[in-house]
C-alpha cells in the first residue's frame, strides 16, 4: 500500500504549489475576461464581448507578433544548429567553455542586453552602417524597426534554442553516423538521414522553448522598436497597467495562450510528441 | 590539374563552414556583454551612459556604493536562491514521480508540467498579481515574488531532471540492491550523485531564470525592488555606471562557478570511475554540460 | 501486473487527493471575499482625513519617481527628525504606478507606503476614487509659509487639500541644436523635413495639449471632440512615419545618439542632458509649453502618516529644498531657494527652466483634466495609436 502512494507524495507539493499559484490564478482571470464595467465597479455578467473585441480591435498586433516570433524562432534555429552541432561534436575540450558562453550572457540581465543592442545599433554606429551596406537597413537605420525587434527576440531567446538541440545531439550514438559513412554515405547523406531525424526531439523543444516566450515578450518592441512595432504583450500590459482596463487585458491573455496552444498542438502532431511529453515509462 | 589556391582556400571554407558558423555565433552572443564590459569602465559627466567620454577604472572601485542598486542586487540573490533551493527540491521529486512510477494521472501531471512553459510571462504576472489581491493573506512583495519565482522555475527543473532520468541505466540500481543496499541507501548513493549533475543543471537554470526575471516580477513586487526592476526603472533617467559592473561581475562569477563546478565533477568522475554510458532519448533541455 | 482490486484503491487514493487539493484551492479563493474580491471591498468616497500622533518617529516609506531627490536629504531628515525612511523610486509612469497600486488602494490598502508622488491629474483621479488622506496643515507650517503663490490654489486642488507640489516642470521640446536648429514649435514637429527623427511622449497628458496648441485650441475650455481630433493627427503622423517612436524618458538615448532630431520633452532632463552634449537644449514651443507638477500624497491605509507629514514640512524649508533643486534641475516650488542659489550658484539661479519668471511661461497652461468617462475613452483612443 506504501508504494502505490509514492508517485502521488512525491508528486503533492509541486502539484499543489503550480494547482494553486497557477490554474487558480488562471482561473480567476477567466472570471475577469467575462466582467464588464470600469476599475472600482467591475461586475461579472458572461460578457463574451470582451473577447470579440480583443479580437477585432487587436488582430494587427497578434498577427504581428506571431510574425515577428516565428521569424525569430526560424532564425535562432539557423544561428542555433551550427553551434550546437559544433559543440557536440567537435568540441572536444572546448565543449564546457563554449556551453558557458551561451549561458553566461544570460546572468547580465535581460534588460541590459538589450539596451546594449541599443548602444551598438544607434543610427549612426559603424555597426548600422555596415548593416545599411548589406542592404540589411531598408529604413536607413535599424533601431525603432521591426528588424530590430526580430533581431532582438532571436538574440535574447538563442541560449533556448541551442541547448535542447545541443543535449539532443550529444545523446546521438556516434557510431550509427559512422555506420552511415561506411555505407558509402556522404557527408551530407549523413547529416539529412541520421543526424537530423535523431535531432528532432531537441529542435521541436527548442523551437516551443523560443517561440513561446517571444509571442509574448513587450521589452524588445518597447526598446528596440518605434511605431508600428508594439507587440500583443505591449497591448496587454498597457490594458492592465495603463488603463486598469482587467476584463480586456484579461480577454486578450487568454485568446493569446488559446492561440499559442493551438498553434503549438498542431505543431506538436506534425513533429511529433512523446519525447516532448515525456510519455516514456521506465 | 592541381587545386589553386582560390580553390583550396574555398574547399577549406565548405570543410569548416559549421565551425566557422557556430564561432560567428558565438561572437554574436557575446558581441552585447563586450560593449557592457567596454561602457563599464566609462567616466560620464552626467547621469547617462551612452557615449564614451574616458575611462576610469572609479566605478569598478565604487561598484556597491549605490545603496539601492546594492538593495536591488542582495534582494535579487536571495530571491533566486530561495527559490532555487525550494523549485529544485520540488522539482526533482516530480521528476522522479513522473520518470519512475507509471500511475494514473501520469499524462495529467505531465502535461500540468508543461502548460506553465507555453504560458507568457505577462500573462502569468497579470494572473498572479489578481490573486494575490484577492487572496490577501500574502503581501505584495518578498513573499509573493517567491512565490511566483518558484512557480515558473518548478516546471523547467521537471523538466531537465527529468530528462537526465530517462538515460539512467536502472542496472546501478539494482546492481546495489544485490549488494545489500536498502532503497533509500540505494537513492543516496547511487542514485543521487549520478543525477547531481541534472539536478546542478536545473538549479543554474532554474537560479538563472530567477536572477533575470522581469515581467513576472514587475506585477507582483509591491514594494521591492529587484535587480531587473531597478534597472526598468533606471533606464528612464540614465543607468549609473555601476549597473554595468555589477552585470559584468555577475558575469564572471557565473562562469568562475560553471568552471567550478565542470572541475569538481571531473574530478568526481575520475574518482568514481563510474561513467554514465551516453544517454538515449529526449531532447529536452539538459543545460549544464553532460558528463561523457 | 496490477490487479483490479489494486487499481480501484489506487483510483480512490488520487481522486481523494485531486479533491483534497481542490477543496483547498475554492475553499482559498472563497475566503476571498464575495463575488471576486477585485471589484468588492474598500474605495469609500468621504475621504479620511490624516491622524497626527505628536512627534513623529519610527519609519515611513516614500515611493517617488527614480532621480528626483538628491543623495543628502534622506539620511539628513533622519538624523533631524528621528524617523527611518525607506526610499523607492517605483514610479516610471503615472498609469503603471496606478495600475500597480489600485487594487490594493481599492482595499484600503497602501502596500505600506506612507506616500507616493503623482503628477497633478493622477491625484486628482486618486482622489475622486476616495484613494488619498486629507492633509493636516497643522503640521505644515513650512508649506503655508513658503509654497509658491501660483501654486496654493489649483483647479484641481483649491486650499491645497490633498497634495503638495514637490517639483514643478515644463514640458515643451528638446532639440539637437546642431541637427534641428530650425525647429521651434509644436508644428514644427509634423514637418516632414524631420521625419522619422521626432519622439513623442507615452504621456498623454502632455503630448495630446501640446498638439492640441498647435491646433490653435484653448486648452483649459478643450471638448473630448478637441482631444480626438488631436489625436487623429497624431495618428496620421505615427502611421506615416514622422514619428519615430513614443517613448518615456528614454528619449534621451535618441537625443544623445542622433537616432532623433527632437522630441516632446521635460525640462529637469534637459539640464542634465545639456552636461551630456552641449547641443541638446530645451526650447518654449511657440505655442506654448504644457505646466504640470508631481505631488506628494498620502493615501489611505498609510502606515504612520504623521512621519510622513513631517517629511512634507521638513523638505519645504528653503535650505532643505536647495539641495535637492541643485541635483534634480526641475522647477522648485518653494520660494526662497532662488534668494540661496543667488549667492552659491548663481548660474542656476539664473536658468529659466529652474526659475522661470512670468514672461517666460506667458503661453503655458496647466494639464487639462476629463472627466471619467471622457478619460475612459480618449485613453483608449491614445494608447490604441501608441500601441498601433
Amino acid at each position: 500500500m506504501k508504494r502505490r502512494a509514492v508517485p502521488y507524495l512525491l508528486l503533492l507539493p509541486g502539484t499543489a504549489w503550480l494547482l494553486l499559484f497557477f490554474v487558480v490564478p488562471l482561473y480567476y482571470m477567466a472570471e475577469l475576461s467575462l466582467n464588464s464595467g470600469v476599475v472600482g465597479e467591475l461586475e461579472f455578467n458572461w460578457n463574451w464581448d470582451n473577447y470579440n473585441e480583443a479580437l477585432s480591435l487587436y488582430d494587427t498586433q497578434f498577427i504581428r507578433s506571431f510574425v515577428y516570433a516565428g521569424v525569430a524562432t526560424v532564425a535562432a534555429l539557423l544561428l542555433a544548429y551550427p553551434l550546437a552541432y559544433t559543440i557536440a561534436f567537435k568540441a572536444g575540450k572546448w565543449r564546457n567553455a563554449l556551453l558557458f558562453a551561451v549561458v553566461a550572457p544570460f546572468f547580465t540581465t535581460y534588460l541590459i542586453r538589450t539596451l546594449a543592442w541599443e548602444t551598438i545599433l544607434f543610427d549612426e554606429s559603424p555597426v548600422t552602417e555596415i548593416l545599411d551596406a548589406l542592404g540589411l537597413a531598408p529604413e536607413g537605420h535599424v533601431l525603432a524597426t521591426s528588424g530590430a525587434v526580430i533581431a532582438g527576440l532571436t538574440y535574447n531567446f538563442l541560449p533556448f534554442m541551442i541547448l535542447p538541440i545541443y543535449a539532443s545531439l550529444e545523446r546521438i550514438d556516434v557510431r550509427l553516423i559512422e555506420a552511415s559513412k561506411d555505407l558509402y554515405a556522404s557527408a551530407a547523406q549523413s547529416f539529412v538521414r541520421v543526424t537530423l531525424p535523431l535531432s528532432a526531439p531537441g529542435v521541436v523543444a527548442g523551437t516551443l522553448l523560443t517561440f513561446i516566450p517571444a509571442v509574448g515578450d513587450y521589452v524588445n518592441a518597447q526598446f528596440l522598436g518605434g511605431v508600428g512595432n508594439r507587440m500583443i504583450g505591449n497591448v496587454i500590459q498597457s490594458l492592465y497597467l495603463t488603463q486598469s482596463n482587467y476584463p480586456a487585458a484579461a480577454a486578450l491573455s487568454f485568446l493569446l495562450m488559446a492561440l499559442i496552444m493551438v498553434a503549438v498542438f498542431v505543431y506538436i502532431r506534425f513533429a511529433g510528441s512523446e519525447a516532448l511529453m515525456g510519455e516514456e515509462a521506465v | 590539374m592541381r587545386e589553386s589556391g582560390g580553390a583550396r582556400a574555398w574547399r577549406w571554407l565548405r570543410e569548416h563552414a559549421v565551425v566557422i558558423a557556430a564561432g560567428l555565433v558565438v561572437l554574436y552572443l557575446l558581441i552585447p556583454i563586450a560593449v557592457i564590459f567596454f561602457f563599464s569602465f566609462n567616466d560620464p559627466q552626467g547621469r547617462y551612459n551612452f557615449t564614451w567620454q574616458g575611462f576610469t577604472l572609479e566605478h569598478w572601485g565604487n561598484a556597491f556604493g549605490i545603496e539601492e542598486l546594492t538593495d536591488a542586487l542582495l534582494t535579487s540573490l536571495k530571491l533566486a536562491v530561495l527559490a532555487t533551493v525550494i523549485a529544485t527540491i520540488v522539482g526533482t521529486l516530480m521528476a522522479l514521480a513522473l520518470v519512475r512510477h507509471n500511475f494514473f494521472g501520469r499524462r495529467l501531471a505531465n502535461f500540468l508540467i508543461v502548460i506553465p512553459m507555453a504560458t507568457p510571462e505577462v500573462v502569468m504576472g497579470a494572473a498572479l498579481l489578481s490573486f494575490f489581491l484577492i487572496l490577501g493573506t500574502f503581501s505584495l512583495g518578498f513573499q509573493t515574488l517567491l512565490i511566483a519565482h518558484v512557480m515558473f522555475c518548478i516546471s523547467f527543473v521537471v523538466v531537465v531532471v527529468r530528462s537526465r532520468l530517462i538515460g539512467f541505466d536502472r542496472n546501478l540500481e539494482e546492481a546495489a540492491r544485490d549488494l545489500g543496499a536498502t532503497s533509500l541507501q540505494t537513492f543516496r548513493l547511487v542514485t543521487l550523485p549520478l543525477i547531481l549533475p541534472g539536478i546542478f543543471g536545473a538549479a543554474m537554470l532554474s537560479f538563472a531564470l530567477s536572477i533575470d526575471d522581469f515581467v513576472i516580477s514587475n506585477f507582483n513586487s509591491g514594494t521591492t525592488v529587484t535587480f531587473p526592476l531597478y534597472i526598468f526603472g533606471a533606464a528612464q533617467r540614465g543607468i549609473p555606471v555601476e549597473v554595468n559592473v555589477i552585470a559584468m561581475i555577475l558575469f564572471f562569477f557565473t562562469v568562475a562557478a560553471m568552471g567550478f563546478a565542470t572541475w569538481q565533477q571531473r574530478r568526481a568522475e575520475k574518482m568514481a570511475s563510474v561513467r554514465p554510458e551516453q544517454e538515449a532519448g529526449a531532447g529536452m533541455p539538459a543545460g549544464v554540460p553532460a558528463a561523457t | 501486473m496490477v490487479s483490479s482490486e489494486k487499481d480501484q484503491r489506487r483510483t480512490s487514493a488520487i481522486l481523494a487527493v485531486l479533491v483534497a487539493v481542490a477543496a483547498l484551492a475554492f475553499g482559498l479563493a472563497a475566503c476571498g471575499g464575495g463575488d471576486g474580491g477585485i471589484q468588492g471591498g474598500g474605495g469609500d468616497t468621504e475621504s479620511e482625513a490624516v491622524k497626527l500622533e505628536g512627534k513623529p518617529s519610527g519609519s515611513v516609506t516614500i515611493s517617488n519617481w527614480p532621480l528626483y531627490i538628491d543623495k543628502g536629504t534622506v539620511p539628513a531628515f533622519e538624523k533631524a527628525e528621528g524617523v527611518k525612511v525607506k526610499y523607492i523610486e517605483d514610479v516610471n509612469d503615472n498609469t503603471e504606478f496606478f495600475g500597480k497600486v489600485q487594487p490594493l488602494l481599492q482595499q484600503g490598502e497602501s502596500g505600506g507606503r506612507s506616500m507616493f508622488v503623482v503628477t497633478d491629474w493622477m491625484a486628482k483621479k486618486m482622489r475622486d476614487l476616495g484613494y488619498l488622506q486629507t492633509l493636516d496643515k497643522s503640521a505644515l507650517p513650512a508649506v503655508e509659509e513658503n509654497l509658491r503663490a501660483s501654486l496654493k490654489d489649483p483647479t484641481f486642488d483649491p486650499g491645497r487639500e490633498y497634495s503638495i507640489p514637490w517639483q514643478s516642470g515644463l514640458t515643451g521640446i528638446i532639440v539637437r541644436k546642431d541637427l534641428a536648429p530650425d525647429l521651434k514649435s509644436i508644428c514644427d514637429l509634423f514637418d516632414p523635413k524631420y521625419k522619422g527623427k521626432v519622439d513623442f511622449l507615452t504621456e498623454m497628458r502632455d503630448t495630446v495639449p501640446l498638439v492640441m496648441k498647435c491646433e490653435g485650441v484653448d486648452i483649459a475650455g478643450a471638448s473630448e471632440e478637441d482631444w480626438m481630433k488631436a489625436i487623429d493627427k497624431i495618428k496620421s503622423a505615427a502611421d506615416s512615419g514622422q514619428i519615430r517612436r513614443f517613448t518615456g524618458n528614454d528619449y534621451s538615448t535618441d537625443l544623445t545618439s542622433g537616432n532623433a532630431v527632437a522630441v516632446i520633452g521635460w525640462s529637469g532632463d534637459a539640464v542634465q542632458l545639456q552636461i551630456e552634449n552641449p547641443n541638446i537644449e530645451w526650447r518654449m514651443p511657440t505655442e506654448g509649453c504644457i505646466l504640470w507638477s508631481d505631488n506628494m500624497v498620502i493615501p489611505i491605509g498609510a502606515p504612520n502618516p504623521t512621519a510622513a507629514e513631517a517629511w512634507i514640512n521638513y523638505v519645504y524649508e528653503p535650505k532643505n529644498q536647495a539641495k535637492i533643486a541643485e541635483y534634480v534641475n526641475y522647477v522648485t516650488p518653494v520660494e526662497g531657494v532662488k534668494e540661496i542659489f543667488d549667492k552659491s550658484e548663481p548660474e542656476l539661479a539664473k536658468n529659466q527652466l529652474i526659475f522661470p519668471d512670468d514672461s517666460f511661461t506667458k503661453n503655458c497652461d496647466t494639464q487639462p483634466t476629463l472627466s471619467g468617462e471622457e478619460d475612459q475613452k480618449v485613453s483608449a483612443a491614445f494608447q490604441a495609436v501608441v500601441n498601433g
